[in-house]
């Protein structure tokens, strides 16, 4: 038997809480917890790494797979696999999480015990969600991820985290209660059509949804994916979760949760439902646009940089959502690429933030001023991590924005134009906070004192830094496992679409946008 | 008639025993002493669980009216398991309010064969004899402590309105009677199969007057009213043994009557069966979110699983009778739980039971709040915790049977459900009590109830197959 090696990246952590709960809490025994929760977050990080090397670049189906029955009477199973879709957004969980609790070494104070165990929990979680092939596992991994990330919000964020967290938990849990109601039809829909229940994701991509269920199964699905990701006008709870989470519940967030939202749509609502995705792709696209430039255009007014940050985000990931919605090789593959991108750059750039509210205790840009002189070493990582974000050629950001632009151009030119217009506004919003933080005089003294990085800081940003230049210079290194697995995925949307349209008298899209063919797959 | 005949009754009959003896015990008990009562209790409910175990699979009757099918058995477990939580979490409860010991667990093991009957009977008049006998129970229940205004008003309102509501569902036993000249539900089914084709007013008043009171007795809105009086005013682990117990046995009995006897007049009072489920998941769940009180708060939350069960009756297919029987598992298992921590945080000089009381809990007492947390995410539904498999199972029973709206009804009241439990993790976690309350000691046994919960909510919610498969068999042989 093949060692299960998703199953332990899903249980390492689980068991890491479990030792951990029988340390007592106590000042005395922090510095242990918190290099329990270390080492184990490290292992588990080693352990993508080697689902990496061991990864097949060449094949676009699930690897790793491992199936058991869970509940059989209902067809539900334990079903895990990976692909190059969820390959890297594994390796991105298991990267950012150790350097979330390092981020957290002396900002949490108290409680210190639970706190890892809650990230622990979270980062179990997140695995279970990018490598469920199973709708019902997917379903419950997606759903208990909410209660860690609740319990961090509301208990170490800062002052308005109640508020926060319930808002989080409550925005999520609607969309994704109707998502449940959606997977539950889906698998009824398969008991009429063989006979037998089933959660199963490969079966279901086989199943012959009727349009007009796909019309209302996708909107269910996409709803729940556009509230995480989350695209305007589902935004509200996030500048609120980002804001009032500390820094290590950001860091996730932004680098991971926010991905959900775009893994499910690429996973799940496309290629489910073809036919409805067709349909509702321009209009994704349009919300995708106006997120992008809303987005933009919010960041530049915020005067907190964590506010910035999260709203930054919001334009970020609408690129993501305008690749996924231009439904070709390029855009998808941008779009995965950027998912990377945004964890690995919105992460550096809250954990800068929440470096720089660690030593002020404050996060407004006109407290700061003039940095460059007093702490040039986080000045300079800050700058990578800027250029990263904005999308400098050569590093992480550009290979997927131009990826992403690329693809919708070929799919309509006007609405690239529009999206191009966020790449302009992100080197403004971020250009400027970052000129009123680091340059000019030191205009308040407070701001003279302030320490430079420590060892700690340096190990969290160093891997930030070099993954970002890595990931700009070497972009087929990472592009090289995703693509085989876009191609399939792609190929079951066009075909199944396709065929769906023909077999119900091609009536249901009323305006057909011609669309340009996919050289790519005529191989 | 040879002894077996008997056999469908042991299992009420070990619990009948048992509450004979506490009563029995009391009578010669000097005041002062003390008397391991509540042991003779986990004794006749553990006869009562080995004898459902014999009886799986023999569909055993006795006198033809009490009929020990699997439905029925798995009914008693369920009662059985709240049962042995509920007596190990009244033990402190007992002793700091100085109830009488005696009483207090006669009138609980009453209660349980009471429903244990309720829950086999297969005659109308059977079955309103188990009701009256779990409702006498449960009323003085309600009541025991007797120099408590709210006490008295809670058991007095209980009784009045429980009264009110048996009269209903007796005078519905006399239409049936006069329609089809049989109250055993079997005969029942069969003339009103043979008359369904075009119902008469008769039948349809038989129909709603059995309605009004079954949906009294598991609290239905609009026939809620008495819930939240009754279950504030009652002890937090009679409130907790009442909530789940009269469900799980009123439930049981409505499947029978509804899904069995009224089957072939589905077509008309499923509609009005729709409107109560969706009225009582929506009004259960946003009247919840604006208490202030945890045991009204979670009084509505009861009142909203009730509307969950029906939702699962409503849909009325084989998927739906399972999650009924899940489902009340499940429930029980968390509520019991849940009024289990409000009991020990009860101390002589004052409930504690309002939401402020909880600010801090967590650090004062982190495993009493990590627990109270796990009965609520269960309640709630969050997965992996019992209360998920649960609400997975009824909604896609409504989703089988094609009733999309009221699956989205449920499922969105349940987002709204989930923001009222959390008010009380809020409390708990995120907030610090300004005036710390002196907690009791919690005794070992009552520790251990509220740790078995636990670990059965995690057990039902992480390996739910055998726990289902029994489920899906136990209605297989009866409908």
């Amino acid at each position: 038997m093949q060692f299960p090696i998703l199953t332990f990246l899903i249980v390492l952590p689980i068991a890491g809480a479990i030792l951990l709960l029988f340390v007592r809490d106590g000042e005395r025994n922090a510095p242990l917890i918190r290099n329990v929760a270390l080492v184990v977050s490290v292992l588990v990080f080693g352990e993508t790494l080697l689902l990496w090397s061991r990864f097949n670049p060449g094949s676009g189906d699930f690897q790793f797979v491992e199936r058991h029955a869970w509940i059989p009477s209902f067809g539900i199973s334990y079903f895990v696999g990976v692909d190059g879709i969820s390959l890297l957004l594994l390796v991105l969980t298991g990267f950012l999480t150790p350097l979330a609790l390092l981020s957290s070494w002396e900002s949490v104070h108290k409680k210190m015990k639970a706190f890892c165990v809650f990230i622990l929990l979270l980062e179990s979680a997140m695995m279970g969600v990018f490598v469920s092939l199973d709708l019902f596992l997917f379903y419950v991994f997606w759903d208990a991820m909410l209660i860690p990330m609740y319990f961090l919000i509301g208990i170490w964020g800062y002052d308005r985290r109640v508020y926060a967290a319930v808002k989080f938990i409550l925005y999520t849990m609607t969309g994704s209660v109707l998502m449940l109601v959606a997977i539950l039809g889906l698998a009824y829909l398969h008991n009429t059509a063989t006979g037998r229940y089933s959660f199963d994701l490969l079966a279901m991509y086989d199943l012959q949804v009727p349009p007009a269920a796909q019309m209302w199964f996708f909107l269910a699905f996409a709803l729940a994916f556009a509230i995480k990701v989350p695209i305007f006008p589902f935004h509200t709870w996030l500048p609120d979760a980002h804001v009032e989470a500390p820094t290590a519940g950001s860091v996730i967030l932004a680098g991971v949760l926010l991905k959900m939202g775009t893994y499910g749509l690429v996973r799940f609502a496309f290629p489910l439902f073809p036919t409805a995705a067709a349909l509702f792709a321009p209009y994704l696209a349009a919300l995708a646009v106006v997120s992008i430039i809303y987005g933009a255009l919010v960041a530049m007014v915020q005067p907190d940089m964590k506010k910035l940050v999260a709203y930054s985000s919001v334009s970020h990931l609408g690129f993501v959502v305008l690749g996924i919605a231009a439904m070709n090789t390029q855009g998808v593959q941008g779009a995965v690429y950027q998912m990377l991108n945004h964890g690995v750059s919105t992460g550096g750039l809250f954990l800068i933030v929440g470096m720089l509210s660690d030593r002020r205790h404050t996060r407004l840009i006109a407290e700061y001023g003039g940095l460059k002189k007093v702490v040039p070493h986080l000045v300079a990582a800050f700058m990578i991590v800027t250029l990263s974000s904005i999308g400098l050629p050569g590093l992480n950001g550009f290979v997927g924005e131009f990826l992403i632009l690329l693809g919708a151009f070929r799919w309509n030119p006007r609405v690239a134009a529009l999206a191009a217009t966020g790449v302009v506004l992100s080197a403004t919003y971020m250009l400027w906070m970052f000129q009123r933080v680091n340059y000019g005089p030191v205009t308040n003294e407070k701001n003279a004192v302030l320490r430079d990085l420590q060892p700690r800081e340096w190990a969290v940003l160093i891997p930030i830094v070099a993954i970002a230049v890595l990931m700009g210079v070497l972009p087929n290194l990472f592009l090289r496992p995703i693509e085989p697995s876009v191609e399939r995925m792609l190929d079951q949307v066009h075909r199944h679409g396709v065929r769906a349209q023909l077999g119900s008298s091609a009536g249901i899209r009323p305006n057909p946008k011609p669309r340009i063919p996919n050289p790519e797959r005529s191989e | 008639m040879s002894l077996a005949s008997l056999n469908a009754i042991v299992p009420m009959a070990c619990v009948t025993a048992a509450a004979i003896a506490a009563m029995t015990a009391e009578a010669f008990r000097v005041p002062g002493e003390r008397m391991p009562i509540g042991p003779l209790g986990v004794i006749g409910l553990i006869g009562a669980a080995i004898a459902s175990v014999a009886l799986w699979n023999h569909h055993a009757s006795s006198f033809g009216v009490v009929v020990a099918d699997n439905f029925g058995l798995f009914v008693t477990g369920i009662l059985v398991v709240i049962g042995l939580l509920s007596l190990a979490l009244s033990a402190p409860t007992i002793e700091r309010e100085g109830l009488p010991q005696g009483e207090y667990y006669a009138m609980l093991l009453f209660a349980v064969a009471g429903m244990m009957l309720m829950a086999t009977a297969t005659d109308l008049i059977v079955i309103f004899l188990a009701l009256e006998l779990l409702s006498l129970a449960v009323y003085v229940l309600t009541g025991i402590r007797r120099d408590s205004p709210a006490a008295t008003e809670a058991a007095f309102k209980y009784f009045l309105l429980g009264a009110f509501s048996s009269a209903f569902f007796l005078y519905g036993i006399a239409f049936t009677y006069g329609l089809t000249g049989s109250t055993r539900l079997d005969r029942v089914g069969s003339l009103i199969a043979a008359q369904a084709m075009a119902p008469t007013p008769m039948q349809l008043l038989a129909v709603g007057l059995l309605f009004v009171g079954f949906a009294f007795k598991v609290s239905a809105v609009p026939f809620h009213m008495w819930t939240p009086d009754a279950y504030e005013g009652a002890p937090p682990p009679v409130t907790g043994f009442m909530s789940t117990g009269v469900k799980a046995a009123a439930f049981a009995a409505f499947v029978r009557v509804f899904l069995a006897a009224f089957e072939p007049l589905r077509a008309d009072w499923w509609a009005i069966a729709w409107i109560v489920a969706a009225a009582t998941m929506i009004v259960g769940t946003v009247v919840g979110v604006v208490q202030d009180n945890v045991k009204r708060m979670l009084a509505y939350s009861s009142i909203a699983h009730g509307g969950y069960v029906l939702l699962a009756i409503v849909s009325a297919s084989d998927v739906g009778k399972g999650a009924v029987l899940f489902y009340l598992l499940s429930y029980a298992v968390a509520n019991v739980g849940a009024f289990g921590v409000i009991g020990l945080l009860e101390t002589a000089e004052r409930p504690n039971d309002r939401l402020r009381d909880f600010a801090g809990l967590w650090n004062q007492h982190p495993v009493l709040a990590a627990l109270m947390t796990i009965f609520l995410l269960s309640l709630g539904g969050f997965p992996p915790s019992a209360g998920f498999i649960a609400k997975w199972y009824v909604f896609s029973a409504a989703v089988k049977s094609g009733y999309y709206w009221l699956a989205i009804i449920g499922v969105l009241s349940s987002v709204v459900s989930v923001f009222f439990y959390l008010r009380i993790v809020v409390m708990m976690y995120m907030e610090d009590s300004e005036r710390p309350v002196q907690l009791p000691a919690v005794p070992p046994i009552a520790a251990a109830a509220l740790i078995v919960s636990a670990i059965l909510v995690f057990y039902l919610g992480v390996l739910p197959a055998p726990v289902l498969e029994w489920a899906a068999a136990s209605i297989s042989t009866i409908f």
